[in-house]
């Protein structure tokens, strides 16, 4: 047998050092190489013997010097590795960790929330009502009475007999279609200036699938003073669109009709699937549309008793379920009363 | 209101070349929403305030406006033709529901319509007839006036009379079908018996038909709300009464027939043999409304050059005359929509551009006054119980009356009249039936720990209230590391009291009997100095008819909001924090398995203890090495003085006392610590 040269050696040591990762690996290492009876310098060193004087002379001081680089080398290793391994108590530290339970605001009240943050910066006062509603301020003194057609506009859930309401006025009989009842309440109790928002659930006579829905989350507005313009309007609902959607964004106002608003219109603001080229989110239109707006109708403040001479305003409805549905991508809007917590927990913190 | 763009492009004025789309657009910046762009036809969403829009004349002159054409005509009439011989056929007006009511009678030759006629009518989306609806038709697609055209043969004793149906009257409609009327109901009536529903549908008895040689061609105006009712009632909606319930031009009927007659000829189906009838009450003279340029500013925010409020308002078919102070402007007949300056201000508006408009930011004139309180007690509801595990949820307001009913105190629930299914049929008396139903449906879908809450109305006869409530299933943790613990109604006795906190409540939760769909048992009623609400285990049987597999189990809790009165966000005073050490004290007591809790507490509480601070259970045992029907309950008592240490004696002796109270009140025995 011929033994490997002191060279070839000393690179395969090296080499195998270098992959060495355990305590273990060293002392297998230290086996492979200085075992007193099988190791590979110990049988180098043997193979000494019979070699000539000469070669006796070179190879047995490299081989010697092999032996102690090889000794050194382990024991640095070995030093190195017993310094950085865990204890003998270590804890398997890549198991999971216990988190503490958190729960998650449910989408609809984050976007709801969001709102009505930006409305209360801009000096808007958060008002809440009554969820049954009488015909007086549900339809009545918005401009609607009773066998107006845009009553069919808001199919109505009526009840089968009236309830009372806290106030002791009139008697409830119907879930209210929108949340605009309360800009007559607040103006039958309140002088201008009238700067509010009215958040909550609404009803309506619909089917429940991918895009409609009986119930839903509406924010109502209301701004009322003297010289009040449509451009205030305008400005109103681009900085909130900017602030919802965050950075420029482009929107444009289309005339439309509802009863309580003259002029009325609707907001689109650019569709952000396509930057406004033109997708299947937005019907290739490249807007999507995301509230109904107008100047209060001068009905509306004579229902009240404002003088309509004097006071002008503006009011705008927005759906919080339309704004959730862009936000968050989703495309079917049972996902929201499901309260699957695959989708719960999903959303932001 | 589907439209041929040609046909628009015709009346409009604008040059055949003019593209659909382009057509489209520009009527739809106006507020007409285009549903679909369809080859030539293009497909308007009408909002209920303008019916004069469920005309081809109508969107024409939407167009003319937007593309700022002069030429936009109304549809060839040159005034009435010739007539020959008096009306064979007699109109009486008995009823005020009609308000006008105009007839012309012609000789006819029925066969099928020319192609471009029928063209237009298919694209309108109507199925031409014969010569004769289908001029009918063209005329009100064309004008928005509807029409109906009578063979004179059939009409008895040729005389029509509009008036109101007699209890019971029937008719059978041009659909087919028999139709029972009543007197709330305006009908068109000859010597015998009802021929058609006033503004809704003709009758088969004086249907014209193949052998029809003689004809009255009808041209009226209904009181839109008469129609309305009618059509509701019958169930039965036509294009006609689509077009009089919104309101119909009462300015045209005669225009209608003339155009009617002039298409008779023209096609050769037939020509006149009789003048216009046209009985007409009390005709319609439209106020002028003033328009002064000052208001016009005021409401758009933007001054409007008066050259093009004029191009505007004329081009759109307004009167506009110059006043002393900007205009007076009289709308025409068919702008049932247009009443007052605000109306006119609109007009202006949407034709210059409400994007045209600058944006500005309304002032504000006085300090925001602060919102109402009920918001911030939601906000704090939920960051509490998000910061407590719970997931928010939202459940529907309106439930069927079997999830409902098992949690109701009041027999009586509230119910909707019109509900669009049974499921969505009655308000929910309780948050929790709905909270129920979320969680089972995780629960079916293998999600086995479920924490949820809502916080929203309820219902009851007497009315609407607040209330938060959450549902509990499932183990406490999950962790790998820990057994599995399942909640129990513990953790929603927890929640009670974290909430309870919020209100600086003291509460204390005593045994209740029975509470609807709850265990009996393990159901505590909430209380303060009032109930403010309920915790305990949902009955099995409820939750597993609801579709909860057998053998889990629900825990849940309901707080009546409305029953707490201040906010639980509004910042608190502190008390000083003690200045001495406190002593603590275990007591091991053994006692009668059926005293509660709240009962050895308010016991070991003995007034004469006043540096008793705090009382705690901190372990509960029952088993071996005590006797049967026992418990063993253990107590850390804390007492504190807040000007001075205690002394161990001091301590003792209180400890005495407690002892002494425990064992005569309670038969309590101390076991050996």
């Amino acid at each position: 047998m011929s033994a490997p040269s002191v060279d070839a050696l000393r690179s395969q040591f090296r080499a195998a050092l270098a992959a060495a990762r355990s305590p273990g690996d060293l002392k297998t290492l230290r086996d492979q190489f200085l075992s007193r009876k099988h190791g590979l310098v110990t049988a180098l060193v043997k193979s000494i013997a019979s070699a000539t004087p000469e070669e006796k002379r070179t190879l047995g001081a490299a081989s010697n010097a092999l032996k102690q680089e090889i000794e050194a080398a382990l024991d640095a290793r070995e030093a190195e590795v017993a310094a950085t391994a865990p204890p003998k108590d270590a804890l398997d530290v890549t198991l999971p960790g216990r988190r503490p339970l958190l729960g998650r605001r449910h989408p609809l009240t984050q976007v709801r929330e969001r709102v009505e943050d930006i409305f209360v910066a801009m000096g808007y006062q958060v008002i809440e009502g009554p969820e049954l509603e009488d015909d007086w301020h549900n339809f009545e003194a918005l401009n609607m009475p009773a066998e107006h057609p845009a009553r069919d506009m808001q199919d109505t859930l009526y009840l089968t007999s009236p309830v009372p309401v806290p106030d002791g006025g009139r008697a409830a009989t119907l879930l209210r279609t929108h949340t605009s009842g309360m800009q007559i309440r607040y103006m039958e109790t309140h002088e201008p200036p009238v700067r509010v928002i009215a958040p909550g659930r609404v009803y309506r006579r619909d089917q429940f699938d991918a895009t409609h829905t009986p119930m839903f989350t509406q924010i109502e507005g209301l701004v009322v003073d003297e010289g009040i313009s449509l451009g205030d309007l305008r400005g109103t609902l681009n900085g909130f669109a900017e602030q919802f959607f965050g950075g420029r964004v482009a929107t444009r106002f289309r005339p439309s009709f509802f009863p309580y608003t003259e002029p009325s219109a609707e907001l689109d603001v650019e569709c952000q699937g396509c930057a406004g080229k033109g997708c299947n989110l937005c019907k290739h239109t490249g807007w999507i549309e995301i509230l109904g707006c107008g100047m209060v109708h001068p009905a509306v403040f004579e229902a009240v008793g404002y003088d309509s001479d004097k006071y002008t305003g503006f009011a705008f409805g927005v759906g919080i379920e339309r704004l959730a549905l862009r936000l968050y991508g989703v495309d079917d809007i049972r996902m929201f009363y499901e309260n699957d917590l695959r989708f719960l927990e999903q959303v932001a913190l | 209101m589907k439209a041929p763009a040609s046909w628009i492009a015709d009346l409009a004025g604008l040059p055949a070349s003019t593209s659909a789309t382009d057509i489209a657009h520009r009527i739809a910046g106006g507020g007409f929403e285009v549903a679909s762009i369809e080859g030539d036809t293009i497909d308007f969403e009408i909002t209920a305030n303008r019916p004069d829009c469920l005309s081809i004349r109508g969107l024409a002159k939407e167009a003319a406006t937007a593309f700022g054409v002069q030429g936009s005509r109304s549809p060839g009439v040159q005034g009435p033709t010739t007539v020959q011989g008096p009306g064979s056929v007699r109109v009486v007006v008995e009823s005020p529901l009609c308000g006008r009511f105009s007839l012309a009678t012609a000789d006819v030759k029925i066969g099928a319509s020319p192609t471009w006629l029928a063209d237009r009518l298919t694209a309108c989306g109507v199925r031409p007839i014969n010569n004769i609806v289908d001029i009918t038709n063209y005329v009100m697609f064309e004008m928005g006036q509807p029409m109906h055209a009578y063979d004179v043969t059939k009409v008895a004793g040729a005389q029509l009379v509009a008036r109101q149906a007699r209890a019971g009257e029937k008719l059978k409609t041009l659909d087919g079908q028999d139709r029972t009327l009543d007197p709330s109901m305006l009908v068109i009536a000859d010597r015998d018996q009802v021929v058609g529903i006033g503004g809704v549908m003709g009758g088969t008895g004086s249907e014209v038909s193949s052998g029809t040689t003689s004809i009255a061609l009808e041209a009226a105006w209904f009181q839109p709300a008469t129609v309305r009712a009618t059509s509701k009632k019958l169930g039965l909606k036509t294009e006609a009464s689509t077009r009089f319930e919104r309101g119909a031009d009462i300015g045209v009927t005669t225009v209608a027939i003339e155009r009617a007659l002039q298409l008779l000829e023209e096609i050769g189906a037939g020509h006149r043999t009789s003048a216009t009838t046209d009985v007409y009450p009390a005709p319609v003279t439209r106020a002028p409304i003033s328009l002064p340029p000052s208001r016009l500013a005021r409401l758009l925010g933007d001054t409007v050059p008066a050259a093009d409020v004029e191009r505007i308002l004329g081009s759109l078919g307004f009167d506009v005359a110059p006043s002393t102070d900007g205009w007076m402007v009289t709308p025409p007949t068919g702008r049932v929509d247009v009443h007052r300056e605000a109306d006119l201000i609109e007009e202006v508006g949407r034709h210059w551009g409400v994007n045209r408009i600058p944006a500005s930011f309304p002032a504000l004139r006085s300090a925001p006054r602060p919102s109402d309180p009920g918001v911030s007690r939601a906000r704090w509801i939920r960051r509490v119980l998000c910061g407590a595990g719970l997931q928010e949820a939202v459940t529907f307001t309106f439930m069927e009356a079997a999830a409902a009913a098992p949690f109701s105190t009041d027999p009586a629930l509230v119910t909707i009249a019109n509900p669009l299914s049974e499921k969505f049929a009655v308000l929910r008396p309780s948050i929790i039936p709905g909270l129920l139903d979320s969680l089972i449906y995780n629960r079916r879908r293998g999600m086995t720990n479920v924490r949820l809450f809502e916080a929203g109305a309820v219902f009851a006869t007497s009315g609407e209230s607040q209330r938060v409530a959450w549902v509990l299933c499932g183990v406490r943790d999950g962790h790998w590391s820990d057994g599995p613990a399942s909640v129990d109604i513990f953790d929603a006795l927890g929640v009670a009291e974290v909430l309870a906190d919020g209100w600086g409540l003291e509460m204390t939760s005593p045994y209740v009997d029975h509470v609807p769909g709850f265990v009996r048992g393990r159901t505590a009623q909430l209380r303060t100095d009032r109930s403010i609400g309920v915790v305990g285990q949902i009955d099995p049987a409820i939750a597993e008819a609801r579709g909860l597999p057998a053998g889990v189990v629900v825990v849940a809790g309901e707080i009546d909001l409305t029953a707490l009165s201040g906010d639980p966000s509004s910042p608190r005073k502190v008390t000083p924090l003690p200045r001495f050490p406190a002593v603590v004290r275990d007591l091991s007591l053994v006692l009668d398995a059926s005293l509660s809790a709240a009962t050895v507490r308010a016991t070991i509480r003995q007034p004469s203890c006043s540096t008793l601070h705090e009382v705690r259970e901190f372990d509960r045992y029952q088993g071996k090495g005590i006797p049967d029907g026992n418990i063993s309950l253990a107590y850390r008592l804390t007492f504190r003085d807040a000007d001075r240490t205690l002394t161990d004696r001091e301590v003792d002796e209180a400890m005495d006392v407690i002892i002494a109270a425990l064992q005569r009140e309670c038969g309590a025995t101390v076991r050996g610590l």
